[in-house]
């Protein structure tokens, strides 16, 4: 069964016929070619296919597709603006926060929305807010370290 | 030290920006126009006859474009380990038996995945159920079934290339059932150590299997091109050169034939080396059908039918004087491999391979088994074997000083190896930081004053804290296909220069360390250095990111390339600059000085015009290559362990800091603290990542990780299930580089990557030991085990 | 494995929701979240020919007080619970409870719904199609056997939803919704304790939960929630229990509930453990018998990675410490 669906992804509203037993991960990687979308497990175990729908992460392995009718979408290719890094991409490059980089784009969405919303976080609300993204090649520590000198860095900005 | 202006820095990896935006194409994206998907049909029975494979029902759905089995490629063999000793025992898929739950029995291609799922499910397999085999125990029974009847006949790469005897025969002596492969050396007179030591005590350690869980499931995309009759693909692997080598091994085509084409890889840690089913059948379709296939496999099939860590039972008998002084030791390794062969002969010599460069021992013996029984195939995986060896080694020392009232820590200094030393098999230590690395990290977590904390006065309350440190020792490089890596620097008019390199950037920055290492040998800046990497077509060979070669092999390359160039750079310079040798020259910023005068200077581009006008046409391209070896005839023989093994060694010291809770059981890892000799660090950054991701992957090996197996199943093949660290977990990390110098590496460095990893889990045992005042003898350490331990 | 095809339809309010229901009957399948669902669909556990998702209809996404009750539609997310000013305040053990499933990315989608309706689980159970072609089908997925005890026709498979416990010591009750009927019932008389079936609606009622109502807390009640897993996200609970006491000034203790998760094919509540402990003055000495009690009424059986025995342990540890955080006893070294 076929469906069209408004999606604004990115900033573009966009109109798809999707079957309504795709994932929004599936429409995303396959019929949208945002590959920067992964997926790690396709049962929301991992976090590697974390999006923003309407500002907020999600497992997209766990969407479906028809479910983000009349949403806004984020993914990792909507992070970057006017092809310059994210400060928070920026940030996690300088750090070492990213090695094979499979986890990178659901951590940095991630990060993203908990820095909108607590530009403030202390250790434990980081660790707390990235806890559904596995990474296995970090140990975490590098990626923790980026996002604690983004949150100084925005607090030294005075807030967002 | 020198002033070094790219290496030895923290620079951000150069591959970051387009992994932080997501552009970075890894196989999984990879998309070509026609494209099919493929699907494999597996084994549900651990052991068990194909009497008969019914395709039909599948070859009439819509959109299945082919389906192949067994028959098809039938006398098709290979393996990690080929030689005349253990031949190959892998197929493609199963001929007429399957060995584990997973084993590959069909593959479809078809138009989309849903209708390559739909496919497998009307494929109808008939099988006999045959005896399985599930413990180590079972299958060396005298009359335990055998899961691998038939004797057969391997050739070895080593052999293709006349690198080492032909043939050698098979051993008769050793009669144990369902074994894969044997190790065995000593020296000195064990027994007699034994006779003059002061105390003997002997422990059997048991460690599960684990998996590699990289992020990126493996996945392959073939697309066989008739009309050039050439076979392309994109492949989620460490080695580029050594999958091409069996690709064509398997195929019987020309190696120039195919070409792997360059994607990233999203985590490997050894489990994407060997040739795999999926890879073998997506070229196999792509190849009968002129269309691309993509196969990925699902996270179940990653756990389930990729490869996992061995598990083993370690037995350790040591005799030590009253000084501590270690005068005998005795080790069994019994290494289960699983259904096939994979890596288990290399594991057992591994195990010895990290044990015997630590402590000098000079009575020792050490017999290594691997062994099949029916479950999910063991290859190599972070630290391949080091993991196991170094836990049971150093868990049974600490029990020694405990026993005796020692501290483990005196009782290692005394033992340990230094630079300059010679090891018994003929490797020498050129560079050794075990003193500095073990004693740094005893101080860092505060040795002195919180071992023995349960004993010195019970610590009240729920929670209790303890200490535990550990050794470990890896190879830097070893003897494999393709044995040496190459590179290749081609300079650009603007006096930039691009990178030609096979070698695989697995997560582990090897992109950038490279590039740092062209950068600082040139005289450009790291945003100098253009890349191409990864394709077997356009790179030369390179050993693989695999043992932990490429900073020492490729990155040994590398810098023989660019000193190629700069060597001809400055040969134009020569004449321009009026000086006599080029030895009165440098380079900085893509510029030539004149040492004693650095007024006096050209740019790398008026060079390169000077070398095309005058040297006949010559743009200036530099070519170097290196073979992780001095020139020997002394390759290592598996079996007798003998031969050198490497050409350097990496070392680290563990230290952890542990608080187990004795209501739950529960094990929090507080602190890790590891200090690494890699001897000199590219790249900071890069260094002290690899260090944390080694911490977290050995902490959750000690401490949760465990591959459930009842009777083959595999009970948590899901992240849900499999529990490896999350963020949450997340210790105070500490790691600080004991810096050495490796006279054989580029500016000094050495392997970092596996080495950081196996000393972690020793050290997790015993700070539990030291908190709870009870030893766990098998990992994971879980909340029962502790309990259990608790309670006896 | 992908998804299987089905038909989906988008109610946009509940009458037109129950008429699918009962045009469907047996036939459909109800996605709130749909981060079980979704799961369970691609392993093949559940192929329904049609899927109702909820998502359209604005009246489930309510959070309210009326009267002396809190009334929460059933589509609110559990992040929606988690930070709902009414619920921080009055159901501290709600919010607490809802904040520990599974990690923030599951938490942003899934629905208190859907965590009330969530099946019981089991290792043999949720797992692939393929791993579970390796062995005869058990009960729970329409066979005879079960592969946990071996008997015959009986499933054991484990109730391990979070909200549960917190929502039955403060004796929610829940609004069911079918074609031509509305009724309301207790939150613990939804649960059948067959984990075949493990609830009223699982078992074929053809309802629609619609919302929950909790009378709100008098004052001197004080409730926690505390759960257990291996890792502190994204793991189901191996035992959770919310433990809920009413006046307890001069720690004398009125009322008492203490509910489990992760024991049972049901929520458990430790009803002896209630009447032992109603009336009697906390201490130390009472509260580790009424833990005993409490724990002596749980029969777990291993339907995941750890052994009865020592979720039994875990429990006992659970509830100890639950009673003395609502108690106020304070025996210093095990805290
Ligand atoms: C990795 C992972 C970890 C998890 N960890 C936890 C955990 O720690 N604790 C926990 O409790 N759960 C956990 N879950 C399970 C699940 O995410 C939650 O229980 C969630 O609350 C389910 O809500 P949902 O809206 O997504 O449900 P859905 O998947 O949409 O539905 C679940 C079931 O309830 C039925 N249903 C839903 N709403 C209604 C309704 N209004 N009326 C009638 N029937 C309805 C559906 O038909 C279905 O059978 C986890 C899941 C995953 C994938
Ligand atoms: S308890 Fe038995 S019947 Fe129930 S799901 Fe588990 S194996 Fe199946
Ligand atoms: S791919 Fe969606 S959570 Fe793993
Ligand atoms: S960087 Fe490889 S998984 Fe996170």
């Amino acid at each position: 069964m076929e469906k069209t669906i408004n999606l604004t992804v990115n900033g573009e509203t966009r109109s798809i016929a999707v079957d309504v037993n795709q994932t929004l991960l599936e429409v995303l990687r396959e019929d949208l070619g945002l590959t920067g979308t992964k997926k790690g497990c396709n049962q929301g175990e991992c976090g590697a296919c974390t999006v923003l729908m309407d500002g907020k992460p999600v497992s997209s392995c766990l969407v479906l597709a028809v479910k983000a009718d009349g949403k806004t979408v984020m993914t990792i290719e909507g992070v970057a603006k006017d092809g310059s890094l994210h400060p928070i991409q920026e940030t996690f490059n300088q750090k070492g926060a990213i090695q094979c980089g499979f986890c990178t784009p659901g951590m940095i969405l991630t990060t993203k929305n908990l820095l909108d919303k607590n530009p403030n976080p202390s250790l434990g609300e980081i660790k707390e807010a990235i806890s559904g993204n596995i990474c296995r090649c970090t140990g975490y520590v590098q990626i923790i370290e980026a996002i604690t000198s983004l949150a100084k860095e925005k607090n030294a900005r005075g807030g967002v | 030290m020198t002033d070094y202006k790219v290496v030895g820095k923290g620079l951000p990896r150069i591959d970051g920006p387009a992994k932080a935006m997501g552009k970075a194409i890894y196989t999984v994206d990879v998309n070509l126009p026609g494209m099919l998907y493929g699907k494999i049909l597996r084994s549900p029975y651990p052991h068990a006859r194909i009497l008969n494979i019914d395709t039909t029902a599948a070859e009439q759905l819509p959109g299945v474009k082919f389906i192949m089995t067994g028959k098809d490629v039938g006398d098709v063999r290979y393996a990690f380990v080929d030689t005349p000793r253990y031949p190959a025992d892998e197929h493609p898929l199963a001929i007429d038996k399957v060995c584990y739950i997973g084993d590959e029995v069909a593959a479809v291609a078809a138009v989309s995945e849903t209708v390559a799922e739909k496919a497998l499910s009307l494929i109808k397999v008939e099988y006999e159920i045959l005896p399985g085999v599930f413990t180590v125990e079972e299958a060396m029974k005298p009359d335990a079934p055998l899961i691998h009847e038939e004797l057969l006949e391997g050739t070895s790469a080593w052999e293709d290339w006349g690198v080492a005897q032909k043939k050698q025969q098979r051993e008769a002596e050793i009669n144990v059932n369902n074994m894969s492969g044997h190790s065995a050396i000593s020296f000195g007179d064990v027994e007699q150590g034994f006779k003059d030591s002061d105390y003997v005590r002997e422990d059997k350690f048991e460690l599960k299997a684990t998996a590699h869980c990289q992020m990126e499931p493996h996945a392959a995309v073939a697309s066989y091109d008739p009309v050039e009759d050439k076979l392309h693909m994109w492949l989620s692997t460490q080695g580029i050169f050594l999958k091409r080598f069996l690709l064509s091994k398997t195929f019987k085509m020309p190696i120039g034939k195919i070409r792997i084409h360059h994607t990233f890889v999203g985590g490997a840690f050894g489990g994407k080396i060997d040739l795999f089913p999926y890879e073998f059948c997506a070229a196999y379709m792509s190849m009968k059908l002129g269309q691309p296939v993509k196969i990925e496999l699902e996270r179940e099939e990653v756990f389930m039918a990729t490869r996992q860590r061995h598990p083993m039972v370690i037995k350790v008998k040591t005799g030590i004087k009253k000084d501590g002084t270690i005068l005998a030791q005795d080790i069994k390794v019994i290494a289960d491999n699983g259904g096939y062969r994979g890596s288990g002969p290399i594991v057992v010599f591994l195990c010895h391979g990290f044990s015997f460069p630590i402590y000098n021992v000079p009575n020792y013996r050490y017999e290594g088994f691997s062994i099949y029984t029916n479950s999910g195939i063991r290859g190599p995986q972070r630290g391949h074997g080091a993991p196991q060896i170094r836990f049971s080694i150093d868990s049974h020392l600490d029990l020694i000083a405990r026993d005796l009232g020692m501290d483990s820590v005196d009782i290692m200094l005394k033992n340990i190896r230094h630079q300059g030393d010679l090891l018994p098999n003929g490797d020498r230590l050129n560079s050794c930081g075990l003193k500095e690395c073990l004693e740094g990290a005893a101080k860092s977590i505060d040795w002195e004053n919180k071992r023995m904390q349960f004993k010195a006065q019970p610590q009240e309350g729920r929670y209790k804290t303890g200490v535990g440190i550990s050794l470990c020792a890896m190879f830097s490089g070893a003897m494999y296909y393709p044995f040496a890596s190459a590179a290749i620097v081609k300079m650009h008019d603007d006096g930039t220069a691009t990178l030609f390199t096979g070698a695989q950037d697995i997560g582990q920055g090897s992109y950038t360390t490279l590039s740092q290492v062209l950068a600082e040998e040139l005289g450009i800046g790291l945003e100098d250095v253009h890349l191409v990497a990864g394709d077997t077509e356009l790179c030369p060979i390179d050993i693989g990111s695999f043992l932990s070669g490429t900073a020492l092999v490729t990155g040994s390359a590398v810098k023989l390339a660019a000193a190629d160039a700069k060597r001809q750079l400055l040969e134009c310079a020569v004449e321009v600059l009026g000086v006599d040798d080029i030895g009165e020259l440098e380079t900085q910023d893509k510029r030539i000085f004149v040492k004693d005068d650095p007024e006096k200077s050209i740019s790398f581009t008026q060079a390169i015009q000077t070398s095309v006008f005058k040297k006949g046409g010559n743009p200036i391209i530099g070519t170097g290559s290196y073979k992780g070896y001095s020139e020997t005839d002394r390759y290592p023989s598996l079996a007798k362990c003998k031969g050198l093994f490497t050409g350097a060694y990496g070392f680290a010291a563990h230290a952890a800091e542990v608080e187990v809770d004795i209501l739950t059981g529960k094990v929090k890892l507080l602190k890790a603290v590891t200090y690494h000799d890699c001897g000199f660090s590219l790249n900071k950054t890069i260094v002290e990542g690899q260090v944390h991701g080694c911490v977290s992957m050995g902490a959750g090996q000690a401490i949760s990780e465990e591959i459930v197996l009842e009777k083959g199943q595999l009970f948590n093949a899901s992240f849900l299930n499999y529990q490896i660290p999350i963020s949450l977990e997340t210790p105070e990390s500490v790691d600080q580089l004991v810096a050495t110098y490796e006279p054989t590496g580029p500016f000094g460095a050495k392997e970092v990557g596996e080495g950081a990893l196996a000393g972690i889990l020793g050290a997790i045992g015993n700070a539990v030991h030291d908190a709870i005042g009870v030893r766990v003898y098998s990992l994971p350490i879980t909340p029962e085990k502790v309990l259990r331990a608790l309670k006896n | 494995m992908r998804l299987p095809e089905f038909i989906y339809h988008e109610p946009e309010n509940l009458q037109e929701a129950t008429n699918l229901i009962s045009e469907f009957n047996g036939r459909y399948g109800i996605i709130a979240g749909g981060t079980d669902l979704m799961v369970k669909m691609k392993q093949r556990l559940q192929n329904s020919q049609y899927l109702i998702s909820l998502d359209r209809i604005p009246a489930l996404k309510t959070i309210k007080e009326k009267a002396d009750n809190i009334i929460i539609g059933s589509m609110n997310t559990l992040d929606d619970i988690v930070n709902s000013e009414i619920i921080k305040e009055k159901l501290p053990c709600l919010k607490q409870a809802a904040w520990e499933v599974g990690s923030p990315l599951l938490r942003s989608v899934a629905t208190i719904g859907g965590n009330i309706c969530l099946n019981t689980r089991c290792r043999f159970y949720n797992q692939s199609y393929f791993w579970r072609s390796s062995r005869e089908t058990c009960c729970k997925a329409g066979g005879h056997v079960c592969h946990v005890t071996n008997q015959e026709d009986a499933c054991y498979s484990t109730f391990v939803a979070d909200t549960v416990p917190a929502l039955i010591a403060y004796d929610a009750s829940i609004k069911l919704v079918g074609v031509d009927k509305t009724r309301k019932l207790s939150l613990a008389d939804f649960y059948t304790g067959d984990g075949r079936m493990p609830n009223q609606i699982l078992k074929g009622s053809n309802e629609i939960l619609t919302e929950i109502e909790i009378p709100i807390p008098k004052d001197d009640i004080r409730s926690v929630y505390h759960k257990f897993r291996v890792r502190e996200s994204i793991d189901f609970p191996l035992v959770g229990v919310a433990v809920m006491m009413k006046g307890i000034e001069e720690k004398h203790c009125q009322d008492a509930r203490v509910v489990f998760t992760g024991v049972g094919s049901a929520p458990v509540e430790a009803k002896l453990a209630r009447e032992k402990i109603i009336g009697q003055q906390l201490t130390p000495d009472l509260i580790l018998e009424v833990a005993t009690m409490a724990v002596s009424e749980l029969h777990p059986v291993k339907t995941d990675l750890m052994s009865p025995n020592y979720k039994r342990g875990i429990a006992q540890v659970l509830v100890e410490k639950a009673l003395r955080d609502v108690g106020g006893v304070n025996n210093g070294k095990d805290d």
